[in-house]
């Protein structure tokens, strides 16, 4: 945040030079910059925040300070860094969502250690409001991968500018599969009860979580994401059969700009080994495989020159948490969901948006169909 | 296993310890000569900061932190300009290079120091040769001549308008030497 650039810099100079700058536009981020410019330490503020209306058709809806995040970061010099982000749920739970130091070895290779994301698709990773279109987060993206997903890890990543890639590979802890008195993953939403967000996690086998983003196509990124691994449990239950699983997840995602186009696409599909001794131990209904996927395209109908912009959008998802199920449980047609959601999202300024859409949501059981209203400001600074 | 743990943390520590020994400005220096000779095809150059001489007293801005201009000489002759300026990124700043000919034709740009996660896609050859070959009198608009990079945006616009004020300054600068 603090300019520790090869040139010293005059602050004060500076300063007054901002306050001649009205023609240029300047977004939350400089306006940040320039505030910090003065503060002589290397602390970063910053966060992002989503409140929402939620109101599906014959039931109450819902309001809520859905999430509210705090970024704090530290800069110990040019090359070690904190970062650390407080997320506030339904105001009243406390997590965190990050907190990782970030060494830099040199320009294509960072070390980093501490509670981290892990890059699996697109949404875990760019997760801030105005970087996605809709008021909720696709729904793959929380009965697949469960973000916001973060473990506590260590690994490496970086890009290589030649060619335009960017990696990222690090070791975590796994899901908890069971936590000696009852089974937390299930059909339902898959993996996503198993998290263990670093807090007082259980520990036993390591897991590999990789990614690679190509964008060394004009408007064009693509990304590759693999997780490996296995579930942890409870030391009293670990030696009973059943009582993990082993994971196996693959991803796939692409983004493409052009002018005022833009598109993106995400396919999942994750295979689960000793389902059914899982489900034999704990009575859950876990499926041996999930797989699903969405395609959304939108188009900024303001033109392009234009600081604002009003993005219409239409999105569709098919995903199935019950995509193969072992042989002994029935699979169910209501974990295969389908979804397709349109709207508007207006960005405001850069880092302000306010959106609406409207949800059809359906499952594979016939007369599932279900429409839902959703509407909700999110900011990122 | 708790035996390699350890050797892998000694290892880790030794790694940490030789590559801390770091000063940035002599960095940037050192990239700077590197491209020049690359993009020159030159070895003995020598660098004349020419920063706030007439033609390039302009000041900083939002988009420009802050700026060192200096004049590529093979002796007597002026073979072209190198600018260096820090922008902002996400959270951080970046150094980036800008090499001219004589004739303030862009032949390269290219990004010094990218210090945070976020955005370092800008640093990519592909993305940054859009703006080779470019004059001072052009402009790049963000998702019209410049394409996006998905999961940059802050990082691209920086970039895009720190060039934008840049190539604004020292062609009005230097109509007015001119004159």
């Amino acid at each position: 945040m603090i300019s520790l650039s090869a040139q010293a810099q005059n602050v004060s100079d500076s300063l007054s030079i901002y306050k001649d700058q009205n023609l240029l536009q300047i977004n939350g981020y400089q306006r940040i910059l320039q505030n910090l410019e003065a503060v002589p330490n290397g602390m970063t503020f910053g966060g992002y925040a989503e409140v929402l209306y939620n109101q599906p058709e014959a039931a109450n809806g819902e309001i809520d300070v859905q999430r509210l995040i705090l970024l704090f970061g530290y800069k110990f010099d040019d090359r070690t860094q904190f970062v650390t982000e407080v997320e506030f749920e339904h105001v009243k739970e406390v997590y965190i969502e990050q907190a990782f130091v970030n060494y830099a070895v040199n320009n294509s290779l960072n070390v980093r250690a501490g509670l981290m994301l892990v890059p699996m698709g697109i949404i875990n990773e760019y997760h801030e409001p105005t970087t996605f279109n809709g008021v909720e987060r696709p729904s793959i993206d929380n009965k697949l991968v469960p973000t916001t997903w973060r473990e506590i890890g260590i690994g490496l990543s970086g890009r290589s500018d030649a060619l335009s890639l960017r990696y990222q590979a690090y070791i975590f802890n796994g899901f908890l599969s069971h936590n000696g008195t009852d089974g937390l993953i299930k059909g339902s939403n898959g993996l996503r009860s198993g998290r263990q967000k670093g807090a007082e996690s259980v520990f036993r086998t390591p897991n590999l979580s990789m990614k690679l983003d190509f964008y060394g196509i004009n408007g064009l990124r693509l990304g590759l994401s693999g997780y490996f691994g296995k579930t942890q449990a409870d030391d009293q239950i670990y030696d009973t059969y059943g009582s993990t699983v082993g994971l196996s997840m693959l991803g796939l995602d692409a983004r493409y700009n052009f002018r005022r186009f833009t598109a993106r696409g995400q396919y999942i599909t994750s295979s689960i080994n000793d389902a059914d001794q899982y489900n034999q131990l704990t009575g859950k209904d876990l499926g041996s495989s999930m797989s699903g996927y969405y395609t959304e395209a939108a188009y900024n109908l303001l033109p392009i020159i234009k600081k604002q912009r009003l993005f219409v959008f239409v999105r569709y998802e098919n995903f199935d948490t019950h995509a193969t199920v072992p042989s002994n449980i029935p699979r169910k047609a209501a974990f295969h969901r389908k979804e397709i959601t349109t709207g508007l999202s207006y960005h405001l300024a850069p880092g302000a948006v306010f959106k609406v859409d409207y949800q059809n949501k359906s499952t594979g059981l016939a007369g599932s169909d279900n429409g839902q209203i959703n509407a909700g400001v999110g900011v990122w600074f | 296993m708790i035996s390699s743990i350890t050797n892998i943390t000694l290892a880790a520590l030794c790694f940490f310890y030789t590559t801390a020994d770091f000063d940035i400005t002599k960095l940037v220096q050192k990239r700077m000569q590197k491209e020049i000779t690359k993009v020159f095809l030159c070895n003995d150059f020598n660098l004349e900061n020419i920063s706030g001489s007439p033609g390039f007293q302009f000041k900083n801005s939002t988009y420009l932190m802050d700026h060192q201009i200096y004049a590529i000489n093979k002796g007597d002759e002026l073979l072209g300009y190198a600018f260096l300026g820090t922008a902002p990124s996400k959270t951080d700043t970046f150094e980036y290079l800008i090499l001219f000919d004589q004739n303030f034709i862009q032949k390269k740009a290219k990004v010094m120091v990218y210090r945070e996660d976020y955005g370092g896609e800008i640093s990519s050859k592909r993305w940054l040769s859009q703006f080779q070959n470019s004059s001072l009198g052009e402009r790049f608009i963000y998702g019209d001549n410049i394409s996006a990079i998905s999961g940059a945006t802050i990082s691209v616009k920086s970039m895009t308008n720190s060039i934008n004020y840049v190539y604004s300054q020292l062609q009005r600068q230097l109509a007015v030497v001119s004159r």
